[in-house]
């Protein structure tokens, strides 16, 4: 197993004092160490924005990528070698804005890749412009004056099922024990994996605060829900009202895409060699 | 022998079919061949052309003059009419009803006698391949094993079907017509060219890729690079390469570059519009360090522009795209058979330099066609550049500083190793950073990358020997034209050679300084209208060109189109 030290990251974390993502961070560590693969085989893919620091404080295999295209990144990365745990650490500005086109063709292709959105429904590193997924009304420096965000957030769970993801599941950076398992679910699960943690911003989001999640999440898992019921996940997907749910909305089993392309049979593609005979006979195949 | 065929009509009605038949014959008896494809942005209707140029010596472009008109449309016959030569012959499809005759035209029945003797409506274009040979006086025997090749995988009863049209075209034609052609090859047969693979640009390209070891490429649909990338997926179960049709050319590129960072030799095909769109990956590729190749094939411009034309505008573009400084590499195939070499220098050089490379084509280079010798494969070399040791004890850096500037390259996935990557300013280890100092050595860094990239990179090449008074300049694709109107001046006693760059940047300046010093104009000959490669030069070295010959109607180069803007010009 992997050691908490070996993990350890090598740089200094630098969110702000009470950020959500430190609990994000936490139930990563945990959730690598729980899942017992060896650390060279963990790959982490990240945006831009704050939580997509993440790769610089946690000592794996990493690539801090573009904003909204950490997605396509991680899809080239576990293509090439299917060994690699591949797990996209991205944004709600990042993901649900530039990269809503990335995350929506991702799940239809089923392609086995984690995707942890740092949610907290506020652009936090370019100083607290209102997101995808900041609720109507949110006031920031960017939207009109009189009603705040003039429009309803992104559903990033229902958007999930409905593309195609085999896994969809909503974390709570508050709930450590949790948010470890559906971290280690999602990396597990054979299939396109969407975990959206709903994390506060403390220096810039003023209406999901601690207390806010604290008082208005509750269980999905509690409530008896069937995850293979992909009409009954989404409709808890549109219960965004006074209580939001948390847990393990859908999971199912689809072909991945990795099993439809031309890949090899035995053995990572990042090795592979093309057969010069083969090409020989192809091109001889042209010669008139 | 100098014979150019065009085949006019609408999209739709066959006229590749025929081409290809053409191709075949004139290939298979010993002829070299080139072929321009000539179409509108429409599945149906509307007025396309294929034109093949056959030859008893090499011929490297299109020319103006047209020898046998096949045309399947009215259009297909007021188009090309006023180029066509002396003792030229237009065929055309009698149904048109096309009533202002001259002797040099041939109404001929071609859907009749494919309906009448096949029994489909379709074998019109191995009617046509016969009328053409008859004309030609060319022994029937030949078409025979054309058609046999085309209509091979559709059976038996196909191809003699098919066979028994053109002869019956061909004996109607030989009665029919009483008109004379200026090219009769009743007494030629055979030729002295052994080369019978027929490429395209594109083709070439992805051959030269999959060669070098090409195991992923992913893409979206745009002309004139899609055949490209289609040619890539059809071999890519026999080859094992991964490929995908992305949502866009972001995703592409961004897949492209996860896929090389983790390993696997990777291209991108695009053309100008696709590759505004993956400026970012560019970058993040530079500041990553994750070698990539991008192929553009060029389109006339901005926007959409002409979706099936050619132009070579985007060398500037490419040459600045992204934000902030880095070394990349460009290089621009003069014609399929250097094609091939590129695609792998293009993936052994993106290794070797852990830099972006991007290979610029155009759609005449990439549709057009040529008969090329037989490519051994056996040979290629293939450098994946400086890898990491397995055994060291240290931990990786992936990205220490060195005194060419480049870092070892270890793989995520290595046993022992954390492989640390950001598009961010980074330190060593590739974690990120804002110290000034650790910025400065990173940018000094990718500098030091550019004298070794300078060595491995080729000097141009100088066609028609050194020391002449007038120097065609040019790059890429335009190549063949110019190199037919430099050797048309140079038969008449003209002073001209010509100075061609197939690696465009960075420059090699010593042979160009040269020969800019010998020459006493320098013409700067670009698919494009402000001349971008002289002013590439100029900005590099200093030096202007006298004298420029661009075109940027979207139709390709012919030499007679440079000798007359040179004698315009008062060059020659």
């Amino acid at each position: 197993m992997i050691t908490i030290e070996q993990l350890e990251g090598v740089q200094e974390v630098t969110w702000c004092t009470g950020c959500g993502n430190f609990g994000i961070l936490a139930a990563l560590k945990k959730a690598v160490q729980e899942l017992g693969f060896p650390q060279h085989e963990f790959l982490l893919v990240s945006g831009i924005g704050c939580g997509s620091k993440i790769p610089h404080y946690v000592n794996l295999n990493s690539i801090h990528a573009l904003h909204g295209r950490a997605i396509p990144v991680a899809q080239g990365a576990h293509l090439a070698n299917l060994d690699l745990k591949v797990i996209a650490h991205v944004g709600d500005g990042d993901t649900l804005g530039e990269g809503l086109g990335h995350l929506l063709h991702a799940a239809r292709r089923n392609v086995n890749i984690a995707v942890f959105i740092h949610n907290n429904g506020v652009m936090g590193l370019t100083t607290g412009q209102y997101s995808p997924s900041s609720p109507r009304g949110y006031v920031s420096k960017t939207s009109p004056a009189d009603s705040g965000a003039p429009m309803d957030p992104v559903n990033p769970i229902a958007l999930a099922i409905a593309g195609g993801a085999t896994l969809a599941a909503r974390g709570f950076s508050g709930d450590q024990k949790q948010l470890t398992s559906l971290m280690s679910d999602a990396v597990k699960h054979e299939g396109f994996a969407v975990v959206d943690i709903l994390q506060p911003c403390q220096t810039w989001n003023r209406m999901l605060t601690w207390k806010f999640y604290n008082e208005h999440t509750y269980s999905l898992q509690e409530t008896g829900h069937d995850v293979t019921d992909k009409l009954a996940a989404l409709e808890k997907a549109f219960s965004n009202g006074k209580k939001i749910p948390i847990g393990l909305f859908y999971k199912v089993k689809a072909p991945v895409l990795a099993e439809n392309l031309t890949l090899p049979k035995d053995g990572r593609l990042r090795d592979h060699r093309t057969s010069m005979k083969e090409l020989q006979a192809i091109i001889d195949e042209l010669v008139l | 022998m100098d014979i150019t065929f065009n085949i006019g009509g609408e999209a739709g009605q066959g006229i590749d079919t025929i081409g290809d038949l053409l191709t075949q014959v004139f290939v298979k008896s010993g002829f070299y061949t080139f072929t321009i494809k000539d179409f509108e942005s429409r599945i149906r209707g509307g007025y396309n052309f294929s034109q093949i140029r056959v030859s008893g010596s090499p011929v490297h472009a299109p020319v103006d003059d047209i020898d046998i008109v096949v045309a399947l449309s009215r259009d297909a016959i007021l188009n090309k009419r006023p180029q066509l030569t002396n003792g030229g012959v237009i065929i055309f499809e009698r149904s048109i009803g096309f009533d202002d005759l001259d002797t040099c035209h041939y109404p001929a029945p071609l859907n009749e006698t494919a309906k009448e003797v096949g029994g489909n409506v379709r074998m019109a274009n191995a009617a046509a391949l016969g009328a053409v040979l008859s004309v030609l006086k060319y022994p029937f025997e030949l078409a025979e094993e054309a058609i046999g090749g085309i209509f091979e995988s559709k059976g038996p009863k196909v191809v003699a079907a098919n066979v028994k049209v053109a002869k019956a075209m061909y004996d109607k034609t030989t009665d029919e017509w009483k008109g004379e052609c200026r090219q009769n090859l009743g007494a030629v047969k055979k030729g002295p060219c052994k080369d019978r693979l027929v490429l395209t640009g594109n083709r070439a390209l992805a051959l030269g890729a999959k060669a070098a070891n090409l195991k992923w490429t992913s893409a979206y649909p745009m002309s004139p690079s899609s055949s490209c990338f289609h040619d890539i997926v059809a071999d890519a179960q026999r080859l094992t390469i991964g490929t995908i049709q992305t949502e866009d050319e972001i995703s592409s590129i961004c897949m492209a570059i996860g896929a090389s960072f983790a390993g696997a030799r990777s291209m991108v095909t695009t053309s100008g519009g696709g590759f505004s769109l993956m400026v970012e990956g560019l970058g993040l590729a530079a500041m990553a360090e994750v070698p990539i190749v991008i192929f553009n094939a060029q389109r006339p411009g901005p926007s959409t522009g002409l979706p099936t034309r050619t132009e070579q505008a985007d060398l500037l573009f490419m040459l600045t795209a992204s934000q902030g400084e880095f070394p990349r590499i460009m290089l621009a195939p003069k014609d399929p058979l250097e094609a091939f070499g590129i695609a792998i220098r293009a993936l052994n050089l993106a290794d070797m330099f852990q830099v972006p490379v991007m290979i610029l084509g155009d759609q005449y280079f990439s549709d057009s066609s040529m008969n090329v010798p037989r490519i051994d494969v056996s040979n290629v070399e293939i450098n994946r550049g400086q890898l990491a040791p397995n055994d060291s004890a240290e931990p990786y850096l992936r990205y220490r500083l060195t005194e060419d500037g480049i870092s070892p390259r270890a793989l995520p996935g290595d046993v022992g190793k954390v492989v640390v990557s950001s598009g961010n300013v980074h330190r060593e280890d590739g974690h990120i950073t804002e110290d000034p100092e650790v910025r400065n050595a990173m940018v000094q860094k990718s500098l030091n990358k550019m004298p070794h990239i300078l060595r491995a990179l080729q000097e141009p090449t100088v066609f028609g020997g050194r020391g002449a008074d007038t120097t065609l300049l040019t790059w890429g694709s335009t190549w063949g034209a110019a190199y037919e109107a430099m050797s048309i001046l140079s038969d008449r006693g003209v002073s001209i050679n010509q100075l061609h760059f197939s690696d465009v940047y960075p420059l090699r300046t010593e042979v160009l300084q040269e020969v800019f010093s010998e020459a006493k104009k320098v013409v700067a000959v670009e698919q494009n209208s402000t001349s971008q490669f002289a002013r590439l030069i100029r900005m590099e070295t200093g030096l202007t060109v006298h004298f420029h010959v661009n075109k940027y109607d979207g139709r390709p180069m012919t030499a007679s189109y440079i000798i007359n803007h040179l004698k315009e010009g008062g060059i020659v």
